[in-house]
């Protein structure tokens, strides 16, 4: 009974803290290994609509395409904006883009998927005109961007 | 001299841990997470409007023409349908329980003797053409399609239990190609009036 009595008495030592940078560092590898730099600065502001449909895209052969406002665009103004690589274009552009893009990726146009990064404010037929365009430099497979229902 | 000789210090390793720290909100605040996802479809070959075109007959009573209205209002053969149909109640909206009651039911469209798998079976002809106003909103354009897409997945998901067993999602890359061959995605888009319109 004394011992136990001794050992109650006994203060609780300071808690190490020598592990913490490499438990910090862990994370950190980890996020370094998990995540992927963001490629392009967006030009134009996409909220990307919400669907259940969805399916994860491979990055191998993904195109981006932007389409929403400017950024920094005043309120009312509602002029859509394509956005290719980290330049705004306009809709005629799309056809070369298609073609340089398959020429750096050396594969052909039907090997790619164009991810269409569309506004949900944007209207369908400024889609169709890309849609268009896209038929014409046959890149036949695209993909609609959403997020997952109920995610942010 | 005397300095010289002095045993050097340990270097203090507390700040170790927010050095680490730094670098760690670094790569949390440059990097990015999120996975690429997106509904994924083909868009059929560019046609010249300048060329003879020969248009594929297809049956009429295979085909279910849904309408989407600059304001949102859809139709769907010739009933109206609101933005309230496209909100799930379970596992189905009203529009992709109609699509999908479209696909299943003999009176609604023809079936086809198709062979999955060395075994055959009756998979509906039916396909849905969509047609949506310029000024549609592309958040309702969306909207449609996935409740379009999600009545082909519950259909796909009935004739792979039907061959399989299994749901389409649990099924491996080789059976779940030869559902996707045997049930395609036929969600056509109407080639749009004007073209030389921007």
């Amino acid at each position: 009974m004394a011992v136990m009595a001794k050992k109650g008495k006994k203060e609780v030592p300071a808690m190490s803290t020598s592990s913490l940078p490499d438990i910090v560092f862990m994370l950190l590898f980890f996020f370094m290994a998990a995540t992927t730099m963001r490629e392009v600065d967006p030009l134009v502001q996409v909220q990307m609509p919400e669907a259940y449909e969805i399916t994860e895209l491979d990055k191998k052969n993904l195109v981006n395409i932007w389409m929403g406002k400017p950024l920094g665009a005043k309120v009312g103004e509602d002029a859509l904006k394509i956005q290719l690589n980290d330049q705004t274009r306009e809709v005629s552009d799309i056809r070369d883009f298609i073609s340089a893009t398959t020429v750096t990726k050396g594969v052909g146009p039907k090997d790619i998927v164009v991810n269409l990064r569309v506004d949900e404010g944007a209207t369908v037929g400024k889609l169709t005109a890309v849609k268009q365009e896209l038929r014409k430099a046959e890149a036949l497979n695209i993909s609609y961007a959403a997020r997952a229902t109920g995610n942010n | 001299m005397a300095k010289s000789k002095k045993k050097a210090g340990d270097i203090n390793s507390s700040s170790m841990a927010d050095i680490a720290f730094l670098l760690l909100i670094f790569f949390l605040v440059t990097t990015t997470m999120d996975v690429d996802t997106g509904m994924k479809r083909t868009l059929p070959p560019w046609i010249d409007p300048t060329e003879q075109q020969n248009d594929v007959d297809v049956n009429e009573r295979n085909v279910l023409k849904v309408n989407v209205s600059r304001s949102g209002a859809i139709m769907v053969g010739t009933e109206e349908y609101g933005s309230n149909d496209l909100r799930r109640h379970g596992t189905h909206s009203r529009l992709s329980q109609e699509v999908y009651n479209f696909l299943t039911h003999l009176d609604r469209s023809n079936k086809k003797a198709t062979e999955i798998d060395g075994m055959t079976y009756d998979v509906s002809e039916g396909l849905v053409s969509l047609k949506a106003d310029d000024e549609t909103k592309y958040k309702v354009y969306l909207k449609v399609q996935d409740e379009l897409t999600h009545a082909f997945s519950l259909y796909r998901d009935d004739i792979s239990f039907l061959v399989y067993g299994a749901k389409y999602d649990e099924l491996d890359d080789i059976k779940a190609s030869n559902i996707r061959k045997a049930v395609p995605m036929k969600i056509s888009e109407a080639e749009p009036n004007d073209q030389t319109k921007k």
